[in-house]
């Protein structure tokens, strides 16, 4: 009986509680929109850049990017030889070995690379990002900044940004650079004759849409990675054991934000 | 481990560390894209050619137009012409473009596998250059296409390979009398009562051919005859006393007589020559002639009057005419 009117509670109190919750789910994400929008203003703007926020950038770009740019370098090169060599293989025995090197640059270059670019620095860097800015908030130094007349968006949340979206896209350029130099090497060996051929290809499938599509991927991708944990944290309340749900929320988000950019340019392209 | 900008101890030329990054990472962007315009032919000057097609199905911008398997020149633009053809306008570079001919034939192909291939087949190389934005139809070759028709017609073959092949086929009965026939070339006769029919005429056959031989062998005969025959004769005529010889030797005879003519004709030629002074001498005893003649006539008056007188007196003769030479 006590079941059953508990049950009866529930039914009449779910539909305020779904509705509540989703009008928290679109303010959340509209304060995630809003502080990407925020945070690439000020990043664009030059009067970001006096010289203690440069030095904060400098530190943040050297922790996410200097420091993981050679291991990731070489992760990224043996993933994209493995691959290459599958591909290049496989393609040889179904007799289709001149769609290799298409199939290598618009796989490996094109998707894997840059996903697994954003993936890393985020597991590096945007979990530390989160946890960090949620013990900020929680320990009230934002305050006591803003109390000292510092901006603490400007001074410590924005260079955060910077330095994952310059992390994202370095990473991606320089492994993507290192795959196309792999590819070539993979489908035609140490000869400078397939030149012509792999100059045309990679003329083929880098369009326009192509190449700004990767762009703009490449810079969401960074922008998602810090953005999104920052903005999870800063919503949380500011008590201590609900420090590792606001990491734990801000990762999840973070992984299906990068899914749905991932997928969504995939649609773009190919559907 | 997170970064703690705040604690850490700091970090050498880190700006530095960071601007070169930065720069690192713009520099790669930048070649980066400088080699996609450069693949994709930005630098290049380029001539346009329009293709027209009834169906420009599979054809796709970006794609390649290939001559002798090598790229030459990069789909622009597909749209849709005022007649409802297809024109498919591409890009040659110049340095292409001198593939291409005015009698140039352009081709669309679609394999089994792969993209819809547009090719370009030059035959003569010295033909004047195609010129820029020239308009070329193209021809449409589509293995996929094909292979309906190609599943039909198998299907027909196959419904006929089982007709020929069935119990009641010609095929099947055929070989019924296939078998018939060589079951009779197993008999007494051989090939010759499969061939005929039954023994009965392969007997007559034989008995024909017998009576053949046996005619053979008389006219074997009648031919040694015939053989002695001709020898015979050759003797008569070619032999040492057969006609030829004596129509030789006529021959030799005949020569001789002609010899003969000859000289004697040359004699009558020398009495012809003589004839001729003779003639001349004639011509001129006869001046004198005259004279003679009057002398012989007077003469001849008084020794007709003699004879006259004579006659007169003495009657010998009756004929008193007297003739001049």
């Amino acid at each position: 009986m006590r079941q059953a009117s508990s049950l009866h509670r529930d039914i009449f109190r779910a539909p305020g509680e779904v509705g509540t919750a989703f009008l928290g789910w679109g303010a959340s994400w509209w304060r995630v929109f809003h502080f990407g929008a925020l945070a690439l203003v000020m990043a664009l703007s030059p009067a970001t850049y006096d010289k203690e926020n440069r030095a904060v950038t400098a530190k943040q770009i050297y922790f996410t990017a200097w420091q993981v740019l050679p291991w990731f370098t070489v992760l990224a090169a043996l993933l994209s030889m493995v691959l290459i060599r599958i591909v290049v293989v496989s393609a040889q025995s179904y007799g289709l070995s001149q769609y290799a090197l298409q199939m290598v640059v618009r796989v490996l270059v094109l998707e894997l690379i840059p996903l697994s670019a954003a993936l890393f620095v985020a597991l590096r860097s945007g979990a530390a990002i989160n946890t960090e800015v949620t013990l900020m908030h929680i320990r009230g130094d934002f305050d006591a900044m803003q109390r000292a007349g510092v901006d603490p968006l400007r001074r410590e949340l924005v260079p955060r940004v910077i330095g994952s979206a310059v992390s994202v896209v370095a990473l991606t350029a320089v492994s993507g650079v290192i795959a196309l130099l792999l590819a070539y090497l993979g489908v035609y060996g140490f000869s400078p004759w397939g030149l012509p051929g792999y100059t045309r290809t990679i003329g083929h499938v880098f369009d326009l849409q192509v190449s700004m599509g990767l762009a703009l991927k490449t810079l969401l991708f960074g922008l998602a990675v810090a953005v999104i944990p920052i903005t999870s944290s800063l919503e949380m309340p500011r008590e201590v054991r609900l420090a590792p749900v606001a990491v734990l929320r801000g990762m999840v988000r973070l992984f299906l934000v990068l899914v749905v950019i991932e997928g969504a340019s995939l649609a773009v392209k190919y559907v | 481990m997170p970064p703690e900008p705040q604690s850490a101890p700091p970090i050498p030329h880190v700006e530095f560390k960071a601007a070169v990054l930065l720069a690192l990472t713009l520099a790669l962007i930048a070649g980066f894209l400088g080699y996609v315009m450069y693949a994709r032919g930005v630098f290049e000057s380029k001539q346009r050619l329009v293709l027209i097609a009834d169906d420009s199905e599979g054809a796709k911008v970006g794609m390649d137009m290939t001559f002798s398997g090598f790229p030459i020149g990069r789909v622009q633009r597909i749209e849709l012409a005022e007649d409802g053809k297809a024109r498919i306008l591409i890009d040659v570079p110049q340095k292409d473009a001198r593939w291409l001919r005015t009698s140039t034939v352009f081709t669309m192909e679609r394999g089994l596998v792969g993209d819809v291939r547009i090719r370009a087949y030059t035959g003569v190389l010295d033909d004047p250059p195609l010129p820029d934005g020239a308009t070329r139809p193209v021809l449409r070759g589509d293995a996929s296409a094909e292979i309906p028709r190609l599943v039909a017609t198998t299907r027909a073959l196959l419904e006929n390979l089982e007709r020929m092949t069935g119990a009641s086929s010609s095929l099947s009965e055929s070989l019924a009398n296939v078998q018939t026939f060589t079951e009779r070339m197993k008999g007494r006769y051989g090939a010759l009562a499969g061939v005929l029919g039954s023994e009965d005429n392969a007997k007559k056959v034989i008995t024909a051919i017998d009576r053949t031989n046996a005619l053979l062998a008389s006219v074997g005969e009648v031919s040694q005859k015939l053989d002695r025959i001709l020898a015979k004769t050759d003797e008569r005529v070619f032999g040492a006393t057969g006609v030829m010889d004596e129509t030789q030797q006529t021959i030799a005879q005949l020569n001789v007589l002609l010899r003969d003519a000859r000289e004697s004709l040359k004699k009558v030629d020398a009495v012809l020559a003589e004839a001729q002074a003779i003639g001349a001498n004639t011509r001129a005893a006869t001046v004198d002639l005259a004279a003679l003649r009057a002398e012989v006539e007077a003469s001849l008056r008084k020794v007709a009057h003699l004879v006259d007188e004579i006659n007169r007196k003495w009657p010998f003769a009756r004929d008193t005419e007297l003739k001049l030479p």
